[in-house]
């Protein structure tokens, strides 16, 4: 707290990050230029003759991914090279770790044109995906890509989705026999009675990790629009003066999750959690449940539990008996339009969709419509009937207007948890919101 | 060649050559982004689009109409009382370990030590002893028998948390301020003692008298160093709460970079900074006219 130069280095952030990134990327041409020719290539044939710059049919040239996954790169992406390379025996593909904040990462690369060949999409507003990224319409898939109108501008494809998600209870099978819950509970009243035997058991219910604010996601960007069973219910938020009500979509969700920490049913200070130790946690049953995307099963699994012993379900956010969850895609790939090797970064990205098995891997639903899951997880989920409902890609108005009010929906979940009076946490952000709406002109 | 100049005009070369090094890395590496600062200040750049729309005054009128944006300057005040009790127990210290004790460079380098840490691993480590279940010092408080204190949420309750988080911050930078004092406090001439113990001056006496009159502008540096320290604020409440809970730990500079990364808001980020800087000249310009006042006396 003690530096004076603090400011001075907060101005730099600002100001040098177009001299930074101009360093990396002389780095990256020369990279590019030095690189062993692969192009004396060996014999076996690509069979995928799409118009490359060869007009052999093969393809070749180096591809670099920008990847969040550090912990794939050595271990599975080699595995991914070498069986991509059976196919492509002359395409090089190279990995960059990214650094932690992946988002900020590409933005700034954006800002000094220096982007890798293949990439996920950072958060900008569609319009702008035609300025940086190469239409995907012409990728040669087996089955129709899911989400398809999220990544896209004036008809044309620029992203798709790396896996989808859905979110549920995570919960540890053992901890629920060891409380006496026989049935999963398909009501909120059965939900909360099975939060009770668990709690009466010793077993922290829920674990929120309410605390890094992150795991609070789910509450408020998927269930709103499934509780209002209606999956633009976040882009109607244009047209109304104050979308944060008690009884909508909204005030419903949060509601949710105050009533879990009223009833003492989320951890014992909800203010200092540990996200790491509730895996552990979650994993050895001294925590019972997860309300998460489905991602976090694998994570559980790979912390040391058996996998037979994780169970995964749809929260039953009310008394109805209706059933209902939200697909979500994560990350969406997406190829530099000024990519110097299009084609063969085309290619390992229908491989990737295709062959490469990462969905299994990273624990998501394929990106491809009418794949089934490896996972039983997700096998257990469906079982249950569930209505998967897919979201639709955010209005950028909405996202302009949540942005200029500043809202950030886990911190007002966070918010609405923690006041006494809930009404004046929503009447609040409701007048955040008109404001900004006015201030727009929307 | 250089025997044809005259002799001023080779001491000019020498001086600007030996100069221009030094000062084309500081107009780099400050004054130019110092004033591309003040230029995104007035456009509302989104951050990586390529156009910058000029917008004149707009970002700073919306700083200043949202009364919300100065409310977190509260939160500071923590840091600012931590700041001061800071500094009185580093000149406690250096006294302390100024005077003749066995041992008393282990003790300094003891109490300097924190500062050495980089300031994440330090907000990491902070973020294990408070925790409230399994945290190290609710642990020891329970172990001792208070327990109703050892269940204390350090991080979760409103109000607290900006002392819990500063006290951090003086277990850090305190030995920092401790090894200026003991600068200053080795450059007082030992006659002066000798002569107030000869006049029959105790201790306080010569602590009050003495050492502090003489350590006037040291400790007016090191307060200006917890002050401007105080208003900008962001490494632990950043790392160890997000500005939780609900927002009651958020700091000034933690507003301005959510402002910028999370909502886009380049612009209005920069005016925020730009802001900041004008407080900082504010309040220390305050702080310097109140304590020099007294000073042109002595």
């Amino acid at each position: 707290m003690k530096k004076k130069g603090l400011l001075i280095a907060f101005m730099m952030v600002f100001a040098l990050t177009a001299a930074l990134t101009g360093c990396s990327g002389s780095k990256g041409n020369a990279g590019n230029g030095g690189d062993p020719g692969n192009n004396n290539g060996s014999s076996s044939a690509a069979e995928q003759n799409t118009t490359d710059q060869g007009a052999s049919g093969k393809l070749s040239g180096k591809v670099t991914f920008l990847t969040n996954r550090t912990d794939m790169i050595g271990k599975e992406y080699d595995d991914y090279v070498k069986r991509f390379n059976e196919k492509y025996p002359d395409i090089l593909i190279e990995f960059e770790a990214s650094q932690t904040d992946y988002n900020q990462q590409i933005k700034v690369r954006m800002a000094s044109g220096e982007l890798p060949d293949l990439m996920f999409i950072p958060d900008i507003p569609n319009s702008d995906l035609p300025k940086y990224f190469a239409p995907l319409d012409d990728l040669e898939l087996s089955a129709e890509v899911t989400f398809k109108d999220f990544k896209s501008y004036d008809g044309k494809l620029y992203g798709i989705t790396t896996g989808n998600s859905t979110s549920g209870i995570v919960y540890n099978k053992k901890a629920f026999a060891d409380a006496g819950i026989t049935e999963i509970p398909r009501t909120w009243d059965e939900f909360l009675a099975a939060c009770e035997k668990l709690k009466q058991n010793g077993v922290i219910p829920l674990s929120s990790n309410f605390k890094d604010k992150w795991p609070l996601g789910n509450w408020v960007y998927d269930l709103p629009r499934v509780i209002e069973n209606n999956k633009n219910f976040p882009n109607e938020r244009l047209d109304m003066e104050a979308p944060f009500s008690m009884d909508n979509g909204y005030g419903k969700a949060m509601s949710l999750l105050r009533t879990l920490a009223e009833k003492d049913y989320l951890e014992k200070d909800i203010n200092s959690t540990n996200w790491e130790q509730s895996k552990k946690d979650v994993a050895n049953g001294k925590m019972g449940m997860y309300f998460l995307g489905n991602w976090v099963i694998n994570q559980v699994i790979g912390v040391g539990a058996e996998s037979d012993n994780i169970g995964f379900f749809p929260l039953p956010f009310d008394n109805s008996g209706e059933i209902r969850a939200g697909l979500n895609p994560d990350f969406f790939y997406a190829v530099n339009k000024d990519s110097k090797n299009l084609e063969a970064t085309k290619a390992f990205l229908t491989w990737m969709l295709e062959d490469s098995g990462y969905e299994d891997f990273a624990g998501f639903i394929s990106p491809l419509e009418g794949r089934e899951s490896k996972l039983t997880q997700l096998a257990e989920f469906q079982a249950t009937g569930v209505e998967l409902q897919e979201g639709t890609p955010d209005d950028p108005r909405v996202i302009e207007i949540s942005n200029k009010a500043q809202i950030d929906l886990p911190a007002i979940a966070q918010e609405f948890v923690l006041a006494k009076d809930p009404q004046a946490v929503l009447d609040k952000w409701n007048k955040a919101w008109a404001k900004a709406k006015k201030d727009l002109g929307y | 060649m250089f025997g044809t100049l005259s002799y001023k005009t080779q001491k000019n070369i020498i001086i600007f050559s030996f100069l221009l090094i030094p000062v084309a890395l500081l107009l780099l590496f400050t004054y130019y982004p110092a004033l591309k600062l003040v230029w995104f200040s007035f456009t509302d750049w989104d951050g990586y689009s390529p156009e910058k729309p000029w917008v004149g005054l707009d970002n700073y009128k919306e700083v200043f109409s949202n009364p919300d944006i100065f409310g977190v300057f509260t939160h500071n005040f923590a840091y600012f009382v931590m700041g001061i009790v800071q500094n009185i127990v580093a000149i406690y210290f250096a006294v302390l370990l100024n005077g003749r004790l066995r041992g008393r460079n282990v003790f300094r380098l003891l109490l300097f030590l924190p500062y050495i840490m980089n300031g994440v691993a330090v907000a990491f480590m902070f973020g294990y002893v408070f925790d409230t279940t399994q945290g190290s010092l609710n642990l020891l408080l329970q172990a001792v028998g208070l327990t109703s204190l050892g269940e204390t949420s350090w991080l979760g309750t409103p109000g607290l948390v900006n002392y819990s988080l500063a006290s951090t911050g003086l277990w850090r930078f305190m030995g920092y301020n401790m090894v200026i004092y003991i600068a200053s406090l080795q450059a007082i001439p030992r006659d002066i003692y000798e002569a107030a113990k000869i006049d029959g001056a105790n201790a306080w006496q010569t602590f009050w008298r003495i050492t502090l009159p003489n350590m006037k502008p040291v400790i007016q540096l090191n307060l200006f160093l917890t002050v401007t320290g105080a208003l900008e604020v962001f490494d632990l409440p950043f790392v160890l709460t997000k500005g939780g809970p609900a927002g009651a730990s958020q700091t000034y500079v933690q507003r301005v970079v959510e402002t910028a990364f999370a909502y886009n808001h380049y612009g209005l980020a920069s005016a925020m900074s730009i802001i900041l800087l004008f407080f900082v000249i504010i309040v220390v310009g305050l702080q310097q006219f109140v304590l020099s006042r007294g000073g042109s006396g002595k």
